[in-house]
């Protein structure tokens, strides 16, 4: 041995578990948030989550706990490496060594650890992404939008995250050598890292900040809307979340050090004295944690509540089949559906069918204004705001069989039947107008009608329609069509080939988004504007587009005008339509998961390796096997279970609040209790799983430590 | 050849500042063999620290050789530490990772003066020092007596001017104590070595040609072993003792 570089290199052989796992932390990091960025900026992907819509923003709040998480894990690893390094640093500068000479061997090193382990993540991430992907191709569900190609483009942010773990670890590692003081460098490795004194308010406080964020996050953005009229930047009231946050942290002080039952003073003694003193990266590590289970939940909750909320919706629907069309497209009536059922062996048992008016309605606009203070907006009154369809009470009555009889002059609007979609359809129109003759007719909205199917006209006194509809031509004139057959769960083939025949017959006027409106796109038109829901306008605004050959996707399915409502067709191919959004979510649960597993591990390892020390004495000093482990598991359990246990608490709480004032009348619907009921179960699988990992780490924590519950 | 005069040293901890050293004054000669002694608190480690550079002391002056230790930048110092002085510390800090034979070259090979002469001179100590049987083995297979005779060896392998020790015998057994003080008197005799040790241990401190006592951050009493028996200079510096303990 003759250089500096041959002792560098003699101890990375001795310390070859602290550089792997160092590098295997920043592998581990890199690989995971490659893979998220590959698969959330996958032009596939983009494509079925809509600019500005809330499944882009999960995806992105996840993905910033996910690169939080892994950012801060990375950066305990890296600390973690340094420290354990520091008394080889001391006695080298102890002994002469200048410090450019360490540098110069810490920047070799650092250079091969993180270029390695950062190229090697990111190059696999892509891959893993894949192969993921293909597995839930292969086992799980599959279609023509779940084929999956990445943009090369997304590699810049996993670039970014990558020169981040370098940059800080070159930080940190060029920090480490720089102090001053060798006596500090060469007792380094004895230092603990003790927490300021913790007050048992801090667990009640805790839970009030916690409680008060959550609800001032998700109340803010509407009170500064509703409230004040006001746009608040994007993502700026975030910050209302903060409180939660600190309150989040507390908690997990709070336990770490006090603990929240009262137990005999010396019960825990060793355990939560251990842990006192590791207090600070513990709580850090305890936070990520938690964050990111509650991520990976609210990921995982999304297919659930959309699965179950959806299959309620579909079997409360009123009747089998619905469709309506404009009346000038030539769609099959009564007699070819009847001869397409007999075909396909199916007995329709009820047919109705009734006409529908759309006419001009009035409404008020919200008007938007840029100033100093951003974007504020007023509300403007217009006679003439869009438009909506109209039954009259008899064409009502015959397609439900109610008995509805209006007065003239007053509209009624149809509402679902749990009252959840009030936010989108007001039902509250009070000037009608004939757009073709410009008639026009004050009306008084009275209480509204229930009918999930026909959910978002109006009915009216049947003189005032018979007056509105006078003069309107075919294109301002609808059909709707509802009908039961027997079997509907055997239907399958029949509602395919009728929703084929509807779309192959439709012609390119009505191939159209649902928001497309024809009195809007007349005021566009009139204004010289682009109309944004127009076909060719909808991609540059951020909305999906709508083609007649891509009729089998979600975004046909979800968003064309004239979608029909087959029971079994809606029913049996949920899965496929919303493939991409259930597998992505459940893509982004593996990955915050895995990146729990992985902390957690390594944390309880970490814990294991640091104190072996501490229960070589305890045994010297006769502590039998069983109080060894129960020392070793009241540390390894908070580190494990109290994340998994608060950040299930606190993302289940968060969505029953969601849900709670979701829609314009607060408290739950029975899609949502359902959901709420179906997110339980995935609690309990993933709970399970979760345990799973805990008793493997305790075992190999006590193997590490030689611990023996039985002796 | 090291000369200390009235040296300072205060800490802070928090708003109070605390001065551990008040004007140390001492000198050592070429080839002295020479121990500080005092109570804990009386600055005996932060003047080692001192000398050692591993702190900057307030004020006053440390001259090793011909060289003013607060004059030099941290380059200077660097290779003061690595060619004029030899550490030997209480609890070794040998590097697991390399061997006995290998921890002796790592000064040399800091400093980059590895050849076969200092080779052949690492394996003339580990001869010297009795570990020669030991040099291949890891730290971590050998004794801490071993230890610290090797951690003698490798202040001594680049031919320091001095050999400072922090409580060489303080994580021994007195068989290991007795065995590290032959090997300072060794490195005394056969190569000429001068050596400052700090220590609590009347014993060891009984070897020495020189004990200076500090009190309270100055030098209390100088004791001088001259031609008295060791066992006469240990219940003399144990006399002393119990003086400042009675002041």
């Amino acid at each position: 041995m003759e250089n500096f570089s041959e002792v560098y290199s003699a101890l990375r052989r001795k310390n070859r578990k602290q550089y792997a796992l160092l590098a295997g932390c920043c592998f581990f990091s890199v690989l995971l948030i490659t893979a998220y960025v590959c698969m959330m900026r996958a032009p596939s992907i983009l494509s079925v989550l809509p600019e500005g819509g809330d499944s882009r923003k999960q995806v992105m709040m996840v993905f910033v706990l996910a690169v939080i998480g892994c950012g801060v894990f990375t950066t305990y690893a890296a600390g973690l490496f340094f420290r354990q390094k520091s008394r080889e640093t001391g006695v080298f500068l102890a002994l002469g060594a200048a410090r450019r000479q360490l540098k110069a061997e810490l920047r070799k090193e650092l250079a091969v650890i993180s270029l390695g382990s950062c190229a090697a993540g990111a190059v696999l991430g892509g891959p893993l992404a894949w192969g993921v992907w293909q597995l839930f191709r292969m086992f799980l569900v599959d279609s023509q939008e779940m084929q999956l190609s990445f943009d090369p483009r997304s590699y810049l942010l996993s670039l970014a995250f990558a020169a981040y773990v370098t940059a800080m670890l070159f930080f940190l590692g060029g920090r480490s050598v720089r102090r001053t003081n060798i006596i500090d460098v060469v007792q380094e490795s004895h230092k603990s890292e003790p927490i300021r004194e913790v007050k048992r308010w801090y667990g009640p406080v805790g839970i009030v900040l916690l409680v008060i964020g959550g609800f001032l996050g998700y109340i803010m953005p509407s009170v500064f809307i509703l409230g004040l009229h006001w746009y608040p930047p994007e993502g700026s009231t975030a910050i209302f979340y903060l409180p939660a946050l600190v309150g989040l942290y507390m908690i997990l002080l709070h336990t770490v050090v006090n603990g929240w039952r009262k137990s005999h003073r010396y019960k825990n003694i060793i355990s939560t004295s251990m842990m006192k003193f590791q207090g600070r990266q513990t709580v850090r590590n305890m936070l990520v944690m938690t964050l990111l289970i509650a991520g990976a939940y609210f990921a995982s909750f999304y297919a659930p509540m959309l699965g179950t909320g959806f299959m309620m919706s579909i079997e409360n629907r009123p009747v089998d089949c619905a469709y309506h069309f404009r009346a000038d497209q030539d769609i099959p009536g009564e007699n070819e559906v009847r001869d397409l059922a007999r075909r396909y062996d199916v007995d329709i048992t009820s047919w109705a069918e009734a006409p529908m008016i759309r006419l001009g309605v009035d409404g008020t606009e919200h008007v938007e204004i840029d100033g100093k203070l951003g974007t504020t907006w007023k509300a403007e009154y217009r006679e003439l705001m869009n438009s909506d369809l109209f039954f009259s009470e008899s064409a009502y009555n015959a397609l439900t069989g109610a008995a509805v009889d209006l007065a003239p002059g007053t509209v009624a609007g149809i509402f679902d039947a749990d009252g959840s979609g009030q936010g989108i359809f007001g039902g509250g129109t009070t000037l009608l107008t004939n757009t073709i003759t410009g008639r026009t007719l004050p009306v008084t909205p009275v209480e509204g009608l229930r009918n999930d199917t026909l959910f978002g006209r109006y009915v009216m006194d049947d003189g005032d329609y018979a007056a509105m509809a006078e003069g309107l031509s075919p294109e301002w004139r609808e059909e709707m069509v509802l009908f039961n057959v027997e079997n509907w769960a055997e239907t399958y083939g029949f509602a395919k080939a009728l929703f084929e025949e509807i779309v192959d017959r439709s012609g390119p006027e009505v191939e159209q988004y649902d928001a497309w409106d024809p009195v809007r796109k007349q005021q566009a038109v009139d204004a010289g504007e682009d109309y944004s829901f127009d076909r060719e306008h909808l991609v540059e605004n951020g909305f999906d587009y709508i083609d007649y050959d891509q009729r089998d996707s979600s975004d046909f399915r979800m968003y064309w005008l004239y979608m029909p409502q087959f029971r079994v067709l809606d029913k049996n191919d949920f899965v496929t339509t919303m493939a991409v959004f259930l597998m992505l979510f459940i893509f982004i649960a593996l990955i915050c998961f895995a990146a729990v597993i992985v902390i957690a591990y390594t944390r309880c390892m970490t814990i294991a390796l640091t104190n072996r020390q501490v229960y070589d004495d305890l045994r010297h000093l006769g502590a039998p096997g069983a109080y060894l482990y129960r020392s070793v598991r009241g540390q390894v359990s908070k580190v494990f279970l109290v994340p998994c246990v608060v950040g299930t608490g606190l993302i289940y709480a968060f969505y029953a609040m969601i849900m709670y004032f979701n829609g314009d009348s607060v408290g739950f619907t029975t899609g949502e209790i359902a959901g709420m009921g179906t997110c339980l179960l995935v609690i309990s699988a993933v709970s399970v799983l979760l345990y799973g990992v805990y008793r493997l780490t305790m075992r190999r924590v006590c193997r590490v430590l030689s611990i023996c519950k039985s002796k | 050849m090291l000369m200390v005069q009235d040296l300072h040293k205060s800490y802070q901890v928090g708003k109070n500042t605390y001065e551990v050293l008040k004007g140390v004054s001492l000198q050592v000669e070429t080839g002295e063999f020479v121990a500080v002694m005092g109570p804990s608190g009386s600055g005996k480690t932060t003047l080692l620290n001192c000398i050692s550079c591993y702190i900057p002391a307030d004020s006053g002056s440390i001259r090793l050789g011909d060289a003013e230790l607060a004059k030099l930048d941290e380059e200077a110092l660097a290779k003061v530490r690595n060619q004029k002085l030899g550490f030997v510390f209480q609890d070794f800090l040998l590097l697991d990772g390399l061997t006995v034979r290998e921890n002796i070259l790592l000064p040399a090979i800091i400093g980059g003066t590895v050849s076969a002469l200092t080779e052949q001179r690492a394996d003339q100590l580990c001869q010297v020092f009795g570990i020669a049987a030991i040099r291949d083995k890891y730290p971590a297979e050998i004794s801490g007596g071993e230890k610290q005779r090797t951690a003698v060896a490798r202040a001594l392998v680049n031919h320091p001017l001095l050999i400072l020790a922090d409580e060489p015998t303080g994580n021994l057994d007195s068989k290991s104590s007795r065995a590290v003080i032959r090997s300072f008197e060794q490195a005394k005799e056969a190569l000429s070595a001068t050596i400052f040790m700090v220590t609590h241990d009347s014993f060891a401190a009984s070897f020495c040609d020189r004990v200076v006592i500090l009190r309270d951050g100055v030098v209390w009493r100088t004791l001088e072993k001259g031609a008295t028996d060791r066992g006469a200079f240990q219940d003399e510096l144990l006399d002393a003792i119990r003086e400042m303990g009675r002041e």
